[in-house]
């Protein structure tokens, strides 16, 4: 098991391109044997970061500090390309004999199968689909037994099973090896990262653990059902000086949104006593990511 | 899987090292033929009105004429081969594939270009060999020394071809862009030989001739300047083409 301190931590970490800023002033810290889920929108400079911390762009300015071998970082694109003229086998083994020649050749099978990729091993690659192509990059990227791991969208091209797959092999990395894990699904996020960093036109809006973004960061909001549908209900509700919205869902259900928890806890029964409203049920939204994330890069 | 068994698969696997070895070849037999039948040629195809005299061919007459034909199309070849493999930039996704790799960006360079150096050498040398043998069947025997000798030469002269696909590689990204540049380098390389013939001696160009010149009375002696300024720029352009390769972004 690895001990807790910081992996990666970067510092001002900058890159301009002729007057476009695509990464702006990030502050990453990422533990070691973490996962770390870099989201954000489409150009938000998730890729551009994990680039520079593979080192195949320059900081415009800032710093990275790794605390780790750069040879032990392993870097798997969101579109992994391989030459179409090898098998999957040989290119797991090119990537073994390039990163970690001292490593058994038994390694080659071992990636692959952790990889799901035994059958087609000996297939040249031309002929692989897009999440054939994707299972390959992550076998070349787990054969060298990298200490961080850098994925780009590494879910982006599977089916469900195969998503399945990488979301399982990517958290048992977790406490062995580090891993910055870049993607759009909110819901692979959610479930494999402990850390998590929201990105937004370049600026890292928010860093910590992902729970305390599920609390904090976003509005509490409260499912009230009720018998009916009496439009003089929500009128009196949106009075209520805590309420800061009310909202009636496709299914009739109220979603009231509150400034706090305890405020709710506290007026909520008497406010619908008091309007007049018949209540089947009430629960607390539950705080979900995706949530979260609209709120903040909204 | 090693990064030279890597470019032999690139070679062998598709259609690069083929068409690399058949052009040769067939410049090399077709050259002598042409040399030891152009009088005939010109008798059937040249009309009635029209009266061509050409000389008694000679044997070094066959390596001109192969030489003529490689210097152009066969270099192109070369070049193109050589860039497909040189130009690991112009896809992102395999650059970073190699990029994050690899010890050094000049293990990467240094070891597809030697590859590419032997391909290019063997090749040259197989279509040297069968025009030699044809040469020897049609017109007659070229001295064993000399042909050795301009073989030699033109190895070298491939490796500063390919030195310059390298560099190539480093300014340009795709295939085509880096086959043009470097084509256009090796041609600005004879066009100065050619308008300034005191560069003769240090041209690496020269060197792609040497075989039919040795064969026709020259000196290897006269061929050592030639070689050594092919061998520093071979070097410096290899040193710049890592330095610039480096220093890329990808």
């Amino acid at each position: 098991m690895i001990t807790s301190a910081l992996a990666v931590e970067t510092s001002g970490l900058s890159k301009r391109y002729d007057g476009h800023i695509a990464v702006d002033q990030v502050d990453l810290r990422v533990e070691r044997g973490s996962v770390y889920g870099l989201v954000g929108p489409n150009g938000s400079g998730k890729t551009t970061t994990l680039s520079m911390l593979a080192g195949l762009r320059r900081p415009t300015a800032g710093t990275i500090d790794l605390q780790i071998d750069r040879a032990a970082l392993a870097l798997l694109p969101d579109t992994p390309e391989f030459e179409p003229w090898l098998t999957g086998r040989e290119v797991v083994d090119l990537a073994r004999a390039l990163v970690a020649p001292r490593l058994p050749i038994s390694r080659v099978q071992d990636a692959l199968d952790e990889a799901g990729l035994s059958d087609a091993a000996d297939r040249r690659t031309g002929g692989f689909s897009r999440g054939m192509l994707q299972r390959l990059g992550v076998a070349s990227t787990l054969v060298g037994d990298p200490e961080l791991l850098l994925l780009d969208e590494p879910c982006s091209a599977l089916d469900p099973v195969g998503r399945r797959e990488v979301l399982d092999l990517v958290a048992r990395q977790r406490g062995r090896r580090t891993a910055i894990f870049s993607s759009h699904i909110l819901a692979d996020v959610h479930e494999i990262c402990d850390t998590i960093g929201v990105m937004r036109e370049g600026r890292l809006i928010y860093q910590g653990p992902l729970a305390d973004l599920l609390t904090g960061a976003a509005t509490p909001a409260i499912l009230v059902r009720l018998r009916g549908n009496d439009p003089r209900v929500v009128e009196q509700l949106e009075r209520q000086s805590w309420i800061r919205s009310v909202t009636t869902l496709a299914d009739g259900e109220l979603r009231i949104e509150v400034e706090s928890s305890e405020a709710a806890e506290r007026g909520l029964a008497g406010a619908l006593a008091e309007a007049g409203a018949i209540v089947i049920s009430l629960r607390p939204e539950e705080a979900s990511l995706e949530r979260a994330f609209l709120e903040l890069t909204r | 899987m090693t990064l030279a068994r890597l470019e032999w698969f690139r070679l062998r696997r598709t259609w690069r090292g083929p068409v690399l070895l058949v052009i040769f070849l067939f410049f090399g037999l077709v050259g002598p033929l042409t040399a030891r039948y152009i009088a005939d040629i010109f008798d059937r195809f040249g009309g009635s009105e029209i009266q061509v005299i050409v000389p008694d061919p000679v044997p070094a007459d066959g390596l001109i004429q192969y030489l003529g034909n490689v210097h152009q199309i066969g270099l192109l070849v070369v070049i193109v081969v050589a860039a497909s493999g040189l130009a690991f930039d112009a896809s992102p996704d395999v650059a970073a594939f190699f990029r994050t790799r690899v010890s050094s960006i000049g293990r990467l360079v240094l070891t597809r270009a030697a590859i590419y150096v032997v391909a290019a050498s063997a090749a040259f040398i197989a279509g040297a060999l069968a025009a030699w043998y044809e040469t020897i069947v049609l017109i007659g025997s070229l001295p064993i020394a000399e042909m050795i000798g301009g073989m030699f030469l033109g190895v070298g002269y491939y490796a500063f071809v390919i030195a310059v696909v390298a560099l190539s590689s480093s300014i340009a990204r795709s295939t085509l862009a880096v086959s043009a540049l470097a084509f256009g380098v090796t041609v600005v390389d004879q066009v100065l030989w050619g308008l300034l013939p005191p560069l003769e001696r240090w041209s690496p160009a020269r060197l792609a001739f040497a075989l039919s010149d040795l064969t026709e009375g020259a000196d290897l002696i006269d061929y050592l300047p030639t070689l050594a300024s092919t061998a520093v720029l071979t070097a410096l352009l290899l040193a710049v083409a890592i330095r610039l390769l480096e220093r890329r972004e990808v």
